[in-house]
């Protein structure tokens, strides 16, 4: 008796964990829920429509959505820890007060350096989003696939074309597209310029307006390394540049971390002369590892650049200890201008920072194609569901007015205000502390959220680069530091667009192996010294015959 | 006519219905039912996952069945040839490591087991435990900071005296990834892998030791002819059992490797995992295939290991 007593109770606490094992998954649940919940409550009234075959076609005023999922990047810097949640709660008031009944986003924010493959997973599970955000090689993969909804008409007649500033910019998405826009980009794309460290530059006496060519560029980092920049006594122990990778070559536009090396070569498939080629096997690209290798030879450039990433190299050149920093490093412009001068500062370096004109041989800096906004379309051959989410989310993001300073600024009281206050900024610090007064009715930043001692920059939207203006009652709302303005300013007097990224099946098939070849080929060229020929040819062997089908798809679909 | 079973006393044993059998023991069956629902969800219901290796499967839009084409795309199309190198490196570099790490454990039991201060051997004993416990991720900050080719570099700075252009960018070169790989290994795994030997020392019969010293034999002698022949049996336990795993292997080498090295690097597992996640739009039955084919493979040396184990020790590992 008392063994199937045990027995009984075995069993029974087995069952118990068994069960709460599966808690967890319960509680996983709604999220893959929720959007077939949506889906559930939305394909009911399509179903109704096309039950009502002699009802007209249901309008986007008629559709009740309730909820929009969205995914989303690191670009939405209205984080869980830095008021997300008010963020969220002032969208959902603000927009189910402009649509008349209530809706609610629902933010899911994947972890930024690892968006491609979280996405991947979410679309695997089942669970699609109702709007979420691609960057422009993510678009193109995706644009093949039929899960994007077309949404061509709606943009063109949204509200916010009467104050559009750079129709070019959703043209150019268009563009991929084949004429038909599947996504929108609500800012322009932004790339990176060149910064110099000015005490740096002062400490082995150049002046940064005498660097107009590759010789000036060159002859400036080996200074860098060969000298003594940081000024702590010994000669050679820093880098003239670093980056996040010699060749960036799963994101366009690859080249943009080292623009001086690279010049006038496109090493991905592009358009050239209305033919597609491979950038890639072009005598430009060759030239470009042999300046590469020949600066990896010298010294000049930080060996890590072969393993950095972004987080990795920006870290180490704004570093406390600057002996094995660089002093040049290009990133993004604008709002990272003030950024890296923050982060300078907050280390105790020299925080002044040069921005250098492109070099000749380089020309313009690349501005890169824009991360895109899609809406996942049902596939129920209804454009309700679809119409509804454009004008709830699209429309309100780019309203000019509350909705747009919500995805540009962030929560009103969290991230901005226009009541009466003041505050300190490092207040500890008597060197770096920092008074802000503000009147009532001035709008200003607040301090961030999750660190006092920072003022808040932007949400989502950087202001400088978004497409639309805003509406004359909103006009006042427009704060960028003068660096980010300087650095947005600067960068788009010295820009040129990024070649459009291809759209291909077999190129998506072969996207991993043909990255794989790439970064194989430069590695061996610029860290192995490998001849660039020799390198080449390994390159073409490898995956030369998937290049030769992939551009033979795209000149033929020409 | 079924053979009947027939007691010592030659009285015929009849076996009772299963169904019997099952309902007089029916407090154990009872008890194993949470545990064959469990291992039947969480490891075999997972496993009908496999069947996407014959299908091209991708993140949108349903699975299509495609046969062999992800295997012809792995033996012999695309991504034969960073396939098959991935698949040499795997079986060199586990079998190399497992060599290596399972002889320094040998040598370390040995000197920790020859060691008369108990303290001391204590205190040697958890140090050298310790690697063990750190991530894989840890280890490799650890070392890509020593090894750094940047002038911050420790072990650059220690060889070359600052000499920056000479500075050998190890985790990133052809010649020197391997070395440093196994010698990553060896400080971390080779603590752990006394234990058991540790323990077959301390079961070594203390008699043989005094016979030895009765017949004069020296410190070096005695671990030759006594401790190493005792080991043996455990050494080539442990062998075969390690056998068995070589296929999986990833962390050690996702941290430490780059594209630099992918030549002498690349394992399948980190193969599949480029394939799976470097990809916006990957082709899971093309991951699963490779992942798949892996498995085989271990299949087989796990079925070899037990042939091996039967042959040598005279009974299987399965």
């Amino acid at each position: 008796m008392k063994r199937k007593l045990l027995a009984v109770v075995l069993m029974a606490a087995m069952m118990t964990s068994l069960v709460a094992c599966g808690g967890s998954g319960e509680a996983a649940a709604p999220a893959a829920e929720a959007s077939e919940a949506t889906e559930a409550t939305e394909a009911a009234p399509a179903e109704e429509a096309a039950a009502e075959e002699a009802a007209p076609a249901e309008t986007a005023g008629e559709y009740a959505l309730d909820k929009i999922t969205m995914v989303v990047d690191g670009t939405l810097t209205a984080t869980v820890d830095s008021g997300q949640k008010e963020f969220n709660d002032q969208w959902d008031a603000y927009v189910s007060e402009k649509l008349g009944h209530d809706i609610h986003l629902d933010i899911q924010q994947q972890d930024h350096s690892g968006y491609v493959d979280a996405v991947g997973r979410i679309f695997a599970s089942g669970s699609y989003p109702d709007v979420m955000i691609m960057p422009a090689s993510m678009y193109t993969q995706y644009l093949n696939t039929g899960i994007l909804w077309d949404m061509t008409e709606a943009y063109d007649n949204a509200d916010f074309q009467s104050r559009m500033l750079y129709p070019e910019v959703n043209e150019n998405v268009k563009a991929i597209g084949g004429g038909k826009l599947y996504g929108i980009a609500p800012t322009y794309g932004n790339g990176c310029v060149t910064y110099v460290k000015k005490a740096w530059l002062d400490n082995v006496e150049i002046d940064p307006s005498t660097i107009k060519t590759f010789d000036d560029y060159y002859a400036m980092l080996k200074a860098f390394h060969e000298k003594d920049p940081d000024g702590n006594g010994t000669d050679g122990d820093t880098y003239g540049v670093i980056a996040a990778g010699y060749l960036k070559s799963d994101e366009a536009p690859y080249i943009n971390y080292l623009p001086e090396f690279w010049q006038d070569a496109y090493p991905a498939i592009y358009q050239k002369d209305g033919t597609w080629i491979d950038g890639f096997q072009e005598q430009a690209t060759k030239d470009a590892l042999e300046r590469l290798h020949q600066a990896y030879v010298d010294g000049v450039i930080d060996p890590l650049t072969l393993t950095a990433g972004t987080k990795d190299a920006r870290e180490k050149w704004f570093s406390n200890d600057q002996t094995g920093s660089a002093g040049v490093f290009t990133y993004w412009a604008g709002t990272w201008y003030q950024n890296l001068t923050d982060s300078l500062s907050k280390n105790d370096v020299d925080s002044e920072i040069v921005e250098i004109e492109p070099i000749a041989e380089v020309g313009a800096y690349i501005n890169r194609e824009a991360p895109v906004w899609v809406i996942i379309d049902d596939g129920d051959g209804d454009n309700a569901r679809e119409q509804a989410i454009f004008d709830a989310f699209f429309e309100t993001m780019l309203d000019g007015g509350r909705g747009q300073i919500l995805w540009t600024y962030g929560a009103e009281d969290v991230h901005w205000s226009t009541k009466a206050e003041s505050f300190t900024t490092n207040a500890d610090d008597p060197e770096k502390k920092k008074d802000y007064e503000y009147a009532d009715g001035e709008f200003h930043l607040k301090q961030s959220p999750n660190d006092p001692n920072t003022v808040w920059k932007k949400n989502h939207l950087d202001p400088a680069l978004t497409i639309v203006s805003m509406s004359d009652e909103f006009s006042d709302f427009v704060s960028t530091t003068s660096l980010a303005a300087e650095g947005n300013a600067f960068f788009t007097a010295h820009m040129k667009d990024a070649p459009a990224s291809p759209s291909s099946a077999t190129l998506t098939e072969a996207a991993g192996t043909i990255k794989d070849a790439k970064d194989v080929m430069v590695s061996s060229v610029i860290v192995d010294g490998v001849d660039v020929d020799t390198a080449m040819e390994t390159y073409v062997a490898t995956v030369g015959p998937i290049i030769e089908q992939i551009l033979a798809e795209l000149n033929s679909a020409e | 006519m079924a053979k009947q079973k027939v007691s010592k006393s030659g009285i015929v044993i009849r076996k009772k219905p299963l169904g019997i059998r099952i309902w007089n023991c029916r407090g154990y069956y009872l008890m194993f039912l949470p545990v064959l629902i469990f291992v039947l969800i969480f490891y075999y219901w997972p496993m009908l996952g496999v069947r996407f290796a014959f299908f091209d499967y991708k993140p949108v839009g349903q699975p299509k069945f495609i046969g062999m084409a992800n295997f012809e795309k792995m033996f012999t199309g695309l991504g034969a040839q960073a396939f098959w190198t991935s698949f040499r490196n795997t079986l060199e570099l586990s079998v190399i490591k497992l060599i290596i790490t399972t002889l320094a454990s040998v040598i370390v039991s040995v000197f920790i087991f020859e060691m008369g201060n108990l303290i001391v051997k204590k205190v040697l004993q958890t140090v050298i435990y310790l690697p063990h416990f750190m991530s894989w991720a840890v280890v490799a900050s650890i070392f890509s900071l020593f090894l750094s080719p940047s002038s911050t570099g420790m072990v650059n700075n220690m060889i070359f005296h600052g000499d920056t252009t000479k500075f050998i960018y190890f985790l990133a070169d052809k010649a020197w990834w391997r070395p440093i790989f196994y010698i990553i290994n060896l400080w971390k795994e080779t603590g752990w892998g006394t234990i058991i030997f540790l323990a077959t020392l301390s079961g070594i019969n203390p008699e043989l030791y005094e016979a030895a010293d009765i017949d004069g034999a020296s410190r070096m002698q005695k671990i030759r002819y006594v401790t190493i022949p005792a080991l043996m049996n455990t050494i080539i336990t442990v062998l075969i059992l390690n056998l068995a795993k070589v296929m999986n292997m990833f962390e050690s080498v996702f941290v430490t490797y780059n594209p630099a090295v992918y030549d002498k690097a690349d394992v399948i597992s980190t193969y599949i995992y480029r394939q799976t996640f470097a990809n916006a739009l990957p082709n899971y039955g093309y991951s699963t295939a490779v992942g798949l084919f892996k498995s085989l493979v271990g299949c087989v040396l796990v079925l070899f290991c037990n042939w091996l184990s039967k042959k040598t020790r005279g009974r299987g590992i399965i």
